[in-house]
């Protein structure tokens, strides 16, 4: 019993950090329908700012989420003037938004890769390795830290959506694109803020998971492939599917790490993908999707 | 590949070119002249000096060029676009490699057969991820070759991810490619036809109708379930094939050549830069790729740099030339008649 609670305890852990790179994933579909395959190499540039931030002028991990996320956030904003200005429109967007990320992953994982090398890396805060202790459970103390701080960001983005003026816009553009121009939102600046903003929220992942988890440029592939089943299963396009989806998979893969090894762990994400996409393609909140 | 009569479908299509159809047309004769030097071309080995290079290169296009051409039968005329072929290729390459490491049966005999195992599976697989369509199908094309790889990694049968190891083949140095060459050049030349055939019946034109409005495919009467399933396993054929002989070619598998998401990349690329949904881009698309790629190792050598330019192509192609090579000088009416097989 001890053991059952324990495990699920560290599946709440993960499953906060889960829930913030899922939420930028799924933001960024809702709003633009893109299904932004680099946002985990967006992670990955988060995760090598602040490794050098950490090795070069000892800026603890958490704290250079401010430097990772505003600098992500003008990165989105001026890959999406570039590369998806042009195709808003087009016969085929939702087949062109996959390529184009797609490639765009490959660009993000080649430069990392020839700048850093393919060495594993990661930071190590004094926390990293250390455990909080209570009764007969224990948590590990750095993943508490990163799961409060996602907890934190996707609080401050639900604060933001929900009473400024441009997170009514962005709503109102998950809901229906078409008639949220209509009432006079500026789309097209709506979407620039937006993947500005998940991209910003990837960097802020990525600067966590720095600590927590080995990284290498092409690391992202294992981690696009986790977050992508956490939003089919929670609905494409819903933050509250996104936030549903993330602790589900998170602390079940917890468990079947416990009961059936580390190394499967991984499979539940993609089996629950099938799953899900046998039973209820739309995922558990979602609209049902178009090309 | 003018055997054939006339069929209902052709006229149907509107292929005014296929209705006169003599068999020395310019373009067939391009095709007969082209096949026959490619058989010959080994020939020189024993003549000039070593050209294993070119055998090399050569085969390596012809590999390409029938994984290119199946995944066409989905992404292009379907207009599926998977991200999970190299999920076959490694089905593929593992199935003929255990075999010749348990049993001692040639590759060269049971690259068919893996070709089949790999159709069947792409079957079922098609069952459940067909029932998606747009992004969520390409997810769940991704979540399959990670599926297969996670699988792979930890199955000791086929030496887990440390890879299994194949006896070399018994020849000389100088003939030990030549076997691979016939065999790749036989496979690229049936994924061709296959992909020409298709294009050119009821149901290519059903599948490019799902791909222009599955709904009104739908409506119209074409199976689409049917027919997009029945694609997804056929492109897996030669995919299969392909992968059986490259394992044997190899002489060492491991999941990580097999299952590197770059594999299913470059198809999706060869494909999209000859022009998909044409029989003759693919091909075109996986010659120019290669061409470029070789000649960026040669000069520049990085492997960082090398998926750096592959990421800025797909960006470029996609963004100014989506229709690519084919598709655009067919569009501009400057498509050589030899390359105008659609």
């Amino acid at each position: 019993m001890t053991h059952l609670v324990q495990v699920l305890l560290l599946g709440i852990t993960l499953g906060g950090m889960y829930a913030l790179m899922a939420s930028g994933l799924t933001l960024v579909f809702g709003v633009m329908r893109i299904v932004n395959i680099a946002h985990a190499s967006f992670m990955m540039i988060g995760a090598y700012i602040s490794y050098w931030a950490f090795k070069l002028y000892a800026v603890d991990p958490i704290l250079s989420i401010l430097i990772s996320m505003p600098l992500m956030f003008l990165l989105g904003l001026v890959i999406y003037k570039f590369l998806f200005f042009k195709i808003t429109g087009s016969p085929r967007y939702g087949e062109l938004t996959v390529l184009l990320t797609f490639s765009l992953a490959l660009i993000i994982e080649g430069i990392l890769g020839f700048f850093f090398t393919n060495i594993y890396r990661s930071t190590n805060p004094s926390y990293a390795t250390d455990s909080i202790l209570f009764g007969p459970f224990y948590l590990p103390e750095g993943q508490v830290y990163a799961t409060l701080s996602s907890m934190g960001l996707i609080v401050l983005l639900w604060t933001f959506l929900l009473t400024t003026r441009t997170g009514y816009a962005i709503r109102a553009t998950m809901q229906n694109r078409a008639a949220a121009q209509v009432v006079g939102v500026n789309v097209e600046l709506v979407s620039m803020v937006a993947f500005g903003i998940g991209i910003a929220l990837a960097g802020a992942s990525g600067s966590m998971i720095a600590y927590l988890f080995p990284f290498y440029p092409a690391k992202h592939w294992e981690w696009i492939a986790v977050l992508l089943s956490l939003i089919v299963l929670g609905g494409m396009g819903s933050l509250i599917g996104a936030l549903i989806g993330a602790f589900a998979l998170a602390i079940s893969s917890a468990y079947v790490s416990f009961f059936v090894g580390p190394t499967w762990a991984s499979v539940t994400f993609f089996l629950a993908l099938f799953l899900i996409l046998l039973i209820r393609p739309q995922g558990i909140l979602g609209k049902k999707m178009e090309g | 590949m003018s055997g054939n009569s006339i069929s209902h479908e052709t006229v149907y299509l509107g292929n005014t070119g296929a209705q006169k159809k003599p068999l020395f047309r310019a373009k067939n004769v391009f095709v007969i002249v082209l096949i026959s030097t490619l058989f010959l071309f080994p020939l020189l080995q024993l003549f000039t000096g070593n050209i294993n290079y070119w055998l090399h290169m050569l085969l390596y296009t012809f590999m390409y060029i029938a994984m290119a051409s199946s995944w066409n039968m989905i992404g292009g005329y379907a207009g599926y676009v998977s991200l999970g072929h190299n999920a076959f290729f490694a089905i593929g390459g593992y199935f003929s490699a255990s075999l010749l490491a348990y049993a001692g049966i040639s590759p060269f005999l049971t690259a068919p057969v893996a070709g089949l195992v790999v159709m069947a599976f792409g079957f079922l697989v098609g069952l459940i991820s067909l029932r998606t369509s747009g992004p969520a199908f390409i997810i769940s094309t991704i979540a399959m070759v990670l599926l297969i790889k996670i699988s792979f990694d930890n199955w000791d049968f086929i030496g887990g991810a440390d890879g299994i190891s194949l006896p070399l083949i018994q020849l000389h140095i100088k003939w030990v490619k030549i076997p691979f060459y016939y065999g790749m050049l036989l496979i690229a030349m049936g994924a061709v036809y296959i992909s020409f055939r298709i294009r050119h019946s009821k149901f290519g034109l059903g599948l490019r109708a799902i791909s222009q409005d599955e709904t009104k495919a739908e409506v119209a009467g074409v199976p689409t379930s049917l027919y997009k399933i029945l694609a997804f396993a056929i492109s897996g054929l030669f995919v299969g094939m392909a992968g059986g002989l490259w394992g044997y070619y190899l002489t060492y598998l491991r999941p990580t050549i097999f299952l590197n998401i770059i594999v299913a990349a470059k198809l999706v690329l060869m494909s999209v830069l000859g022009g998909k949904d044409t029989v003759t881009g693919p091909v075109v698309g996986a010659i120019i790729f290669i061409a470029i790629n070789e000649c960026f190792r040669t000069y520049l050598g990085f492997t960082e740099l090398n998926i750096v330019a592959t990421g800025l192509l797909m960006v470029l192609v996609l963004l100014f030339f989506p229709q690519g090579i084919v598709g655009t000088l067919k569009e501009l009416g400057k498509l050589p008649q030899i390359l105008d097989w659609d």
